[in-house]
């Protein structure tokens, strides 16, 4: 190697340096950014705790004893945070469908979907017991 | 031998340079994947995914034992509670949320408790409409299992105070103070009614007898009206709270 390529050969391997250093960086800032996307537990307990929420003064059955899916619908839309697209479907005791209209605020499209499932029991005196699976997806 | 040294030193710089720096990469990226894993760890997301989940399943729970008391106080079948948490567990056990989900009940049989209710009205003060169960749940998920015991406890009770006081003509002006609580807290009515005792006839006090109800809005109501019976003036306090709880509370009045 002559003198005259050596200090090219420098830069060139400065520049290797620097671009290693560099790439480190870039894959750690990708790390922490994975962190922060929506976990699926995430939208999962959001999806518990509406239910649980709606659920704590009986209304949830009510709407589904009274098969009003429309206000159903409306109090979930409401309970979820904002930018969650839901579906949700009820099940009795013996696993038959039990609503009759959909009950969601839109289609899914190809989302990743996450599903919950709650037993809902109602404060009636006459007994019933049923099975709500909520569907989830994070709006893109 | 000192030129030759300086010679070797100089040609390597450079791949020490990369050596360097590739050993900066190296601490950086494995610093921040330790870190990232680390706060994986303590977040336990999964383990929340549980709690709440069991949460859900305890006001259920709730729900079957409010049900029950509200259907037994009504006149319903003591048995109705274990039926009806059984149905409960069945279909309980359709969900798939927690992987593998076992959840046991006893009725509480103790302490003036029948098959885990309670009706306690004629004799004692508060009276009292109460459900009693012992829960032990069982939750198998992907990477924990879970096994927590709890009580449920449903309580609707009433304290009923007052006296009257005779007006011109005989007739007696009832005063009642109703305490109303579920679990202990202040609670609402739903409907309210009073009987008293007229020669061994229990009548509805109405609007003939100038009935007034007030309402205070934190489970305290004060009633009031008028009867010509002999003294004292026995009356039965007629409750059911906003979860259709039923309690009656009978109390005997004395001149005030």
């Amino acid at each position: 190697m002559n003198r005259a390529n050596k200090g090219q050969i420098r830069i060139v391997e400065a520049f290797l340096a620097v671009l290693i250093v560099f790439s480190s960086f870039t894959l750690s800032a990708n790390l922490t950014v994975s962190q922060n996307k929506p976990q699926r537990e995430d939208l999962a307990i959001d999806g518990l705790n509406t239910l649980t929420k709606l659920d704590a003064d009986g209304s949830l059955s009510n709407y589904i004893t009274n098969r009003n899916w429309t206000s159903l619908q409306e109090a979930v839309n409401l309970a979820l945070p904002t930018g969650a697209s839901f579906n949700l479907t009820v099940f009795d005791e013996e696993m038959r469908q039990v609503n009759t209209a959909v009950i969601s605020n839109g289609g899914f499209s190809n989302q990743r979907i996450y599903s919950v499932e709650y037993v809902c029991a109602s404060r009636d005196m006459m007994f019933h017991s049923y099975i709500i699976h909520l569907d989830l997806a994070v709006a893109s | 031998m000192k030129k030759l040294k300086e010679t070797f030193k100089h040609n390597n710089s450079g791949q020490l340079l990369i050596v360097a720096a590739l050993a900066i990469a190296v601490l950086i990226s494995s610093t921040t994947t330790y870190v990232y894993e680390l706060s994986k760890e303590t977040s336990g997301t999964n383990d929340s995914t549980i709690n709440e989940s069991i949460l859900a399943i305890r006001q259920s729970t709730k729900n079957v034992m409010i049900s029950s008391l509200a259907n037994v106080s009504n006149g319903g079948t003591r048995t109705l509670l274990t039926e009806n948490l059984n149905t409960f567990l069945h279909t309980l056990r359709n969900t798939h949320q927690l992987g593998i989900c076992n959840l046991e009940f006893t009725t509480f049989n103790d302490s003036g408790y029948d098959e885990g209710t309670r009706l306690s009205w004629d004799t004692t003060s508060p009276a009292t409409s109460s459900a009693y169960a012992n829960f032990t749940l069982q939750a198998y998920g992907e990477n924990s299992r879970i096994i927590t015991k709890f009580a449920i406890n449903v309580t609707t009770a009433v304290a009923v105070s007052g006296f009257y006081i005779t007006l011109a003509g005989g007739e007696k002006n009832v005063s009642l103070t109703c305490n109303l609580k579920n679990e202990g807290e202040p609670a609402l009515v739903k409907n309210l009614t009073v009987f008293y005792n007229d020669a061994g006839n229990w009548t509805q006090a109405g609007t003939a007898n100038g009935l007034s109800v007030a309402d205070y809005g934190n489970g305290t109501y004060t009633v009031s009206f008028r009867v010509v019976v002999a003294d004292p003036v026995q009356v039965s306090v007629q409750i059911l709270d906003l979860r259709n709880i039923f309690v009656r509370a009978n109390m005997t009045c004395y001149a005030g």
